[in-house]
C-alpha cells in the first residue's frame, strides 16, 4: 500500500511539471551560432527577418560549426548552423545531456570551392591532385601543370565544418602540417589574393578577388566550376549541404523563424548570398 | 610675414638699435648693416655644408646591404624557432585531458549507518588520452579517493583506418553495458542500479575487446574477454576477499562477452535503440559440492574446475521528442550466477586422560586430538534484475529522473525460505593409533585418537533478499561544467521469513548497543543526496 501511494504521488509530481514546463512560452530572443561559412548569411536572415518582425531578436555569431555544435549540446545556443552534419560522438552527448537525437535542418546547398590566386596559370585540379596538394604529397605547382614554385597551403581550423568537409571528402587523410591555419574562409581567400602560389579553400559566397578552380572528378571527368546549375545536377565534385540544427522540435517564434528561411524569402537571400536553394 | 634679422634691443640702452614694433615696417636697416648680415648669412650657410658628405648609389648599398643580410638571418633564425614551437604544439595538441570532482553530501536513514550524515568526495577522476597516431589512443584514468588511488582506465585503442569500422581495445575498460559504458559524471539518477553494480562491480574490466561500428549503418557489436574476477568478492573462512589481487586473474577460466545494439530513427519524433548482450564465463571451484540455487546438491565437483557463470540482458532507449527531450530507457538481464565455496584452516584441540588397571597394573595414556575445518559448498544462483528511467528534460537547465529497479539474487527460493533453506553435511573420520611398552604387570599404552570433522554448510539468507528501489533526482546545469543534483533513493528489501524463522542481521546502533534487522518488516534505508559536480 506504501509503496502503491508513493508511486501515485510521484507520477502525479511528473505529470506536473511536465505540463507547467511544457506549456511556457517560446522565447522571443533566439540565440544561432555556428559555421563561418554561413555566418553572412545567417546575419543576413536574421536583419530582414527582424525587420519585418520586430518583436523577435535573434542573435548571430560565427565561431566554427564545431563550435556551434557544442553550444548546442551544452544549451548555450537555440539553434546552430553547421556547414557538415553533426558526428555520431555529438549526437550520443546531445542524447546523454539532452534525451534528443536532435533536429537537422537541410537550408541551403554551397559548392566548396578551391581558391586560386588570379595570376596562377592552373585553372583546374582533379580530386587526387586536390587530395595529394593538400596532404603535401604535391608540393610544386610543376606538378599540376603550373610554374616551377612551392604550393602554399591555406586552410581552416579543426573546429570548421568546411575544414571536417574538406577533409572527408577530398584531402581523404591528414592535412599537410605546412598548410596554415586561417580563422574564417574570409581570411582563406585574402591570404590566397595575396599568394601567387597559394591555394585554399571554402565556400562558393566569399570568392571574390581570387579565381574559382575548376574541379574534376578525375583525370577523364570534365572540370566544372560550382554553379547553381552544376550543383543541382551533380556534376560539381564538391558540393554539400548547409545545415541548421535544434535540439528538439520547434516550435512558436523558433518555428516560424525556420519555416521563414526554407521559405521563398528565405531561399532568396540564400541566392543572393552566392549560396544555392535546398530545393 | 616675418623678417629674418629682426633685433628687439634692451630698451634701457641709450645707444640700442630702437626697432619699431610694427615688424612689416620696410628700410628700418642701414644699407651697410644689411650688407654685413647679409655675408654673414652666406658664411653661416657654406661652412656647415662643406662638412656634409654627398650621398652616392654606391656608398648606400654598401651600408645597407650587411644590415639587410644580418636581417635575413634573423628572420630565418626567428623561422626555425617557430618551426619548433609548432612541432612541439603539435604533440601537446595530441594530449586531452578530462575530468570530474563529485563532492556530495548524504543522509542516510538506515539504523546502522553511524555517523548518519556526512560530506564526502564520491568521486574524483581526470582522464589523460594521448594520440601519437591517427587511430592509436592511450588512455589513463586514476581514481583519487580520500584514502586511495586506484587505476580505473587503462588502454590502448587502435582503429583500423582502412574501412573505419573495426577497432581494437587492449587493458582495463569499461564492460560492454549501456549502463556501465554510461560515464559517471552523466548518470541521472547519480548511481547504477543494483543489478549493473552487482554483475559488473567496478564498471572497469581487464582484458580485451573488439568493437564493430560500420559508418553507415548505425549498428555497434562489441566482443569482449577478460580475466572475469574485477571487483568480485569471493570471501574465504575468515571473510576476507580470496580475490584480493586486482590486477590479475583469479583463475585460468577468462569470460566472454557480447553486446549487439542498433538503433532506429523516427524522424523528427526522436529514435529507438534496442540491444542485448550476453555473458559467458566461469570460476574455479574452491570446494568439491556444487550447490544448486535452491540449496539443494547438484553435484560434486573436482576442485579447480569451472563454475559456469552466464546470463543474458535485453536493452531499450527510447528517446521522444515530447514536450523537449525525454527518454524511457531499461534493461532486463537473467542467468546463473556462481560463488566459490571456501576451505577453511582446522581448528585443532588435543585432551590427554590417563587411567590405571590396577588389576593387569597398566596405565593407558590417551592423547585425544579433534580438527575441526567448516568449509563451504560453491553454489551457482539463478537471479534476475532490471531497471527503467524516465528522464524528462525541462527547459536548458532541469532534467528531472525517476528510477525504479529491482533485483533478485536467488529467484528459486522464496521469501518463507530465506534463513530455512540450506546445505549441511558433518563428516567425522577417527583413526586410533595404540603402542603398548613394558611387559605384563608393568604396561604402559599410549593412546592417540585423531579426530577429524569437516563441516560443509552454507545456509540461505541475506545474500538471496530481494530488493528493489526507487530513485527521485533532479538536476540543474550551470553550464557545461556546473551540475548540482538531488537525489533521494527508497530502496525496499524483500518481507521475508516464517513464523517460526526470522531472517534476521545483526548491526552495531549508536553507542555501541547491538541491534537486529528483522527482514519480515521493510527495513528503512532511505538515502539523501546532495551533490556538486564540476567536470572539465
Amino acid at each position: 500500500m506504501k509503496k502503491s501511494k508513493i508511486i501515485t504521488s510521484i507520477a502525479g509530481i511528473i505529470l506536473l511539471a511536465v505540463i507547467t514546463f511544457a506549456f511556457m512560452p517560446a522565447p522571443k530572443k533566439i540565440t544561432i551560432k555556428g559555421s563561418d561559412t554561413m555566418v553572412i548569411l545567417a546575419q543576413k536572415w536574421a536583419e530582414v527577418y527582424m525587420k519585418s518582425h520586430p518583436e523577435v531578436t535573434l542573435q548571430v555569431t560565427g565561431g566554427g560549426s564545431g563550435t556551434g555544435i557544442s553550444a548546442l549540446i551544452n544549451g548555450a545556443t537555440d539553434i546552430c548552423n553547421a556547414s557538415r552534419s553533426m558526428k555520431q560522438s555529438e549526437i550520443d552527448k546531445l542524447k546523454e545531456r539532452y534525451g534528443s537525437l536532435g533536429i537537422e535542418i537541410r537550408c541551403a546547398k554551397d559548392g566548396i570551392t578551391v581558391y586560386l590566386n588570379e595570376a596562377n596559370p592552373v585553372k583546374e585540379l582533379s580530386i587526387k591532385q586536390l587530395s595529394g596538394i593538400f596532404t603535401g604529397k604535391i608540393k610544386n605547382w610543376k606538378e599540376v601543370g603550373g610554374v616551377d614554385q612551392d604550393i602554399k597551403l591555406y586552410g581552416r581550423e579543426n573546429s570548421s565544418g568546411t575544414y571536417v568537409f574538406f577533409q572527408e571528402n577530398v584531402v581523404k587523410g591528414d592535412y599537410a602540417t605546412s598548410c596554415q591555419t586561417l580563422p574564417g574562409t574570409a581570411a582563406v581567400v585574402n591570404a590566397v589574393k595575396n599568394d601567387k602560389y597559394g591555394i585554399g579553400y571554402g565556400g562558393a559566397a566569399y570568392s571574390k578577388g581570387v579565381k574559382q578552380c575548376l574541379v574534376k572528378k578525375d583525370d577523364k571527368s570534365t572540370a566544372y566550376l560550382p554553379t547553381a546549375e552544376t550543383i543541382k545536377n551533380g556534376t560539381y565534385p564538391i558540393s554539400r549541404y548547409l545545415y541548421m540544427y535544434v535540439r528538439n522540435r520547434p516550435t512558436g517564434e523558433m518555428k516560424n523563424y525556420i519555416d521563414w528561411i526554407l521559405g521563398p524569402e528565405g531561399q532568396k537571400l540564400v541566392v543572393d548570398q552566392g549560396y544555392f536553394p535546398v530545393k | 610675414m616675418r623678417r629674418a634679422f629682426t633685433i628687439y634691443p634692451n630698451e634701457h640702452e641709450n645707444n640700442s638699435i630702437q626697432v619699431p614694433s610694427n615688424r612689416f615696417t620696410k628700410n628700418y636697416l642701414p644699407m651697410k648693416k644689411k650688407k654685413l648680415y647679409f655675408l654673414l648669412l652666406s658664411i653661416g650657410l657654406t661652412i656647415p655644408m662643406a662638412f656634409i658628405q654627398p650621398v652616392s648609389a654606391q656608398t648606400g648599398s654598401d651600408t645597407l646591404a650587411p644590415q639587410v643580410t644580418t636581417l635575413k638571418d634573423r628572420i630565418s633564425g626567428v623561422e626555425d624557432r617557430i618551426a619548433t614551437a609548432e612541432a612541439d604544439l603539435s604533440k601537446l595538441t595530441k594530449i586531452k585531458i578530462s575530468g570530474y570532482v563529485q563532492a556530495q553530501w548524504q543522509h542516510f536513514e538506515a539504523a546502522n549507518v553511524f555517523p548518519s550524515n556526512y560530506f564526502t568526495i564520491r568521486r574524483a577522476r581526470f582522464k589523460l588520452q594521448y594520440e601519437p597516431a591517427k587511430g592509436v589512443a592511450f588512455v589513463l584514468q586514476p581514481d583519487f579517493q580520500p584514502s586511495n588511488f586506484v587505476i580505473k582506465e587503462a588502454y590502448t585503442r587502435i582503429n583500423e583506418p582502412w574501412l573505419k569500422t573495426f577497432s581494437l581495445w587492449v587493458g582495463k575498460f569499461n564492460r560492454p553495458n549501456y549502463e556501465v559504458e554510461t560515464s559517471s559524471s552523466d548518470l541521472e539518477a547519480l548511481e547504477r542500479s543494483r543489478v549493473i553494480t552487482t554483475l559488473y562491480p567496478g564498471e572497469y574490466a581487464i582484458g580485451a575487446k573488439l568493437e564493430v561500428t560500420p559508418p553507415s549503418i548505425p549498428l555497434k557489436f562489441q566482443v569482449a574477454i577478460f580475466n572475469g574476477n574485477d571487483g568480485q568478492t569471493y570471501p574465504d573462512a575468515t571473510g576476507a576477499n580470496a580475490n584480493a589481487t586486482d590486477n590479475k586473474d583469479f583463475d585460468n577460466y577468462k569470460d566472454i562477452m557480447a553486446r549487439l545494439t542498433y538503433a532506429f530513427k523516427f524522424g523528427r519524433w526522436g529514435g529507438l535503440t534496442i540491444g542485448a548482450h550476453g555473458y559467458y564465463g566461469a570460476v574455479r571451484a574452491t570446494n568439491d559440492t556444487l550447490l544448486k540455487s535452491d540449496y539443494t546438491k547438484n553435484k560434486v565437483v573436482k576442485l579447480g574446475s569451472a563454475l559456469s557463470r552466464n546470463w543474458v540482458g535485453v536493452e531499450a532507449q527510447l528517446y521522444v521528442d515530447f514536450l523537449g527531450g525525454m527518454v524511457v530507457k531499461g534493461e532486463y538481464i537473467m542467468g546463473v550466477n556462481a560463488f566459490p565455496g571456501y576451505t577453511g584452516s582446522a581448528v585443532s584441540s588435543t585432551t590427554f586422560s590417563s587411567s590405571v588397571n590396577a588389576t593387569k597394573d597398566t596405565v593407558t595414556q590417551t592423547y585425544t586430538t579433534l580438527k575441526t575445518t567448516s568449509v563451504a559448498p560453491n553454489i551457482q544462483r539463478n537471479f534476475s534484475g532490471f531497471y527503467v528511467y524516465l528522464v524528462k528534460n525541462i527547459g536548458k537547465r532541469n532534467q528531472f529522473t525517476f528510477r525504479y529497479d529491482q533485483f533478485d539474487p536467488n529467484t528459486k527460493l522464496a521469501g518463507g525460505d530465506l534463513g530455512i533453506k540450506g546445505y549441511k553435511t558433518s563428516s567425522t573420520t577417527t583413526t586410533t593409533t595404540k603402542n603398548t611398552f613394558g611387559t605384563a604387570g608393568n604396561v604402559l599404552v599410549n593412546k592417540e585418537v585423531n579426530t577429524t570433522v569437516i563441516n560443509n554448510a552454507l545456509t540461505s539468507g541475506t545474500a538471496d533478499l530481494a530488493y528493489s528501489q526507487i530513485t527521485l533526482a533532479w538536476s540543474y546545469y550551470f553550464d557545461d561544467n556546473i551540475k548540482i543534483s538531488l537525489a533521494y533513493d527508497i530502496p525496499m528489501n524483500e518481507k521475508v521469513g516464517t513464523a517460526n524463522k526470522v531472517l534476521s542481521s545483526s548491526y552495531a546502533a549508536p553507542g555501541g548497543i547491538s541491534s537486529k534487522y528483522d527482514y519480515s518488516n521493510l527495513i528503512k534505508q532511505n538515502v539523501l543526496t546532495l551533490r556538486i559536480q564540476a567536470k572539465f
